[in-house]
């Protein structure tokens, strides 16, 4: 069912979808997974549409946070889930519908051609399409931060489309719940000195995606976050 | 005299209250600790503070002292705001434990062996363990079973 280049290598790929209202686009983003073979676990983050009731006839899985938490913590719930049910392969994805099915297999590839633990998606290595320009000021200046905090190099560091080992994903210690994770999954991958990868992907920019990325005003948060996160245990 | 021992009184909670604090958040005891004790010394000898508060361009000790309160109240902030977080962080790991325990997995989804869960919803018991494996059928939700 799963791409025959991989299920040599890995017997199970989990794609872990975090949700929150996202009742527009989650069908056709679950379908799309399911009918490229891939386990898909929607991490339902207390949605107040029926976001929940769309995913459940479609996903291979459903988890619901009781309450609204945040992309991160809903990633953290995600992995841990496939964790438990026994993933090779995690790979993040969002619902909003602006990343590519068909770039999951390049991911997972170069995990494999390079031996690496985690593999990152880069919209700044492929063609963006639609990427306003105030968003690609904000992005460089996310990654500017990441790679003066962290030591890693990237070129976009606020991508949701990922994949990692089962090693990779039991290295992480994610405690940021919302948008601020981004910065602290990298902080984490520099932390464990596991080997990583960036992969050219494609971002899909639709009104709706803009709508519900990211906003100016995020950036601010997220510093604060980190910083408040650095200065307590 | 009596306003000194009222204001070294609070001072002297703050401080006792930046040590309690300590295992949880040392910048902020570091932090409280100095500005109280900075602030019990002017207490003491005000004429120390006018003084100083003249070479910093303030010009009276008593607004001099205003100010370190007011930075006192500013770090306690501070520590409640972390303290939020932690607290958060706290109901995060109590929605992710109840949001595990009432997956709703596939029919066909393999039992999870119970010593891979345990590493990941410390405190469930064994059962909520097992309901997870065993328990929900595919596209059932935890309204649906209740």
């Amino acid at each position: 069912m799963r791409n025959d280049h991989f299920s040599s290598t890995w017997s199970s790929t989990w794609v872990v979808c975090p949700a929150y209202n996202e009742s527009s686009a989650i069908v056709s983003v679950i379908t799309r997974l399911r009918q490229a073979g891939y386990d898909v676990v929607v991490v339902d983050d207390g949605s107040s549409d029926d976001t929940l009731e769309l995913a459940s006839p479609l996903a291979s899985a459903v988890v619901s946070h009781p309450v609204n938490l945040g992309q991160g913590a809903a990633l953290k719930t995600g992995i841990d889930f496939a964790l438990a049910q026994g993933a090779d392969v995690i790979v993040t994805f969002d619902t909003d519908g602006q990343h590519r099915d068909s770039d999951i297999p390049r991911l997972l590839d170069a995990l494999v051609r390079n031996q690496a633990d985690f593999a990152l998606g880069s919209r700044f290595l492929s063609e963006p399409l639609n990427m306003p320009r105030m968003r690609r000021v904000l992005l460089w200046g996310a990654t500017l931060f990441t790679v003066a905090t962290t030591g890693l190099r990237l070129t976009d560091t606020h991508n949701g489309l990922r994949a990692m080992t089962r090693r990779g994903a039991q290295a992480l210690r994610l405690r940021q719940n919302r948008m601020a994770h981004a910065s602290e999954l990298l902080a984490e991958i520099a932390r464990s000195r596991l080997r990583y990868v960036e992969v050219p992907v494609t971002i899909d920019y639709t009104t709706y995606s803009l709508a519900k990325g990211q906003r100016t005003g995020d950036f601010v948060m997220i510093l604060v976050d980190l910083l408040a996160g650095k200065l307590y245990r | 005299m009596i306003a000194q021992v009222v204001l070294s009184l609070l001072l002297g909670i703050v401080l006792l209250y930046a040590w309690a604090q300590y295992r949880r958040s040392p910048i902020v005891t570091v932090l409280s600790c100095a500005v109280s004790l900075i602030g019990f010394y002017f207490v003491w000898f005000p004429s120390h503070a006018t003084l100083v508060a003249e070479f910093v361009g303030i010009g009276r000790g008593a607004d001099l002292i205003l100010y370190v309160w007011a930075c006192i109240s500013l770090v306690v902030l501070l520590n409640l705001h972390l303290k939020l977080r932690t607290q958060h962080e706290l109901l995060t790991q109590l929605a992710r434990s109840i949001a595990l325990a009432n997956a709703s997995l596939p029919e066909d989804a393999r039992p999870t062996e119970p010593s891979r869960m345990s590493s990941l919803t410390e405190g469930q018991t064994s059962q909520s363990r097992y309901r997870l494996a065993d328990g929900p059928t595919r596209g059932q939700t935890a309204d649906q079973r209740a």
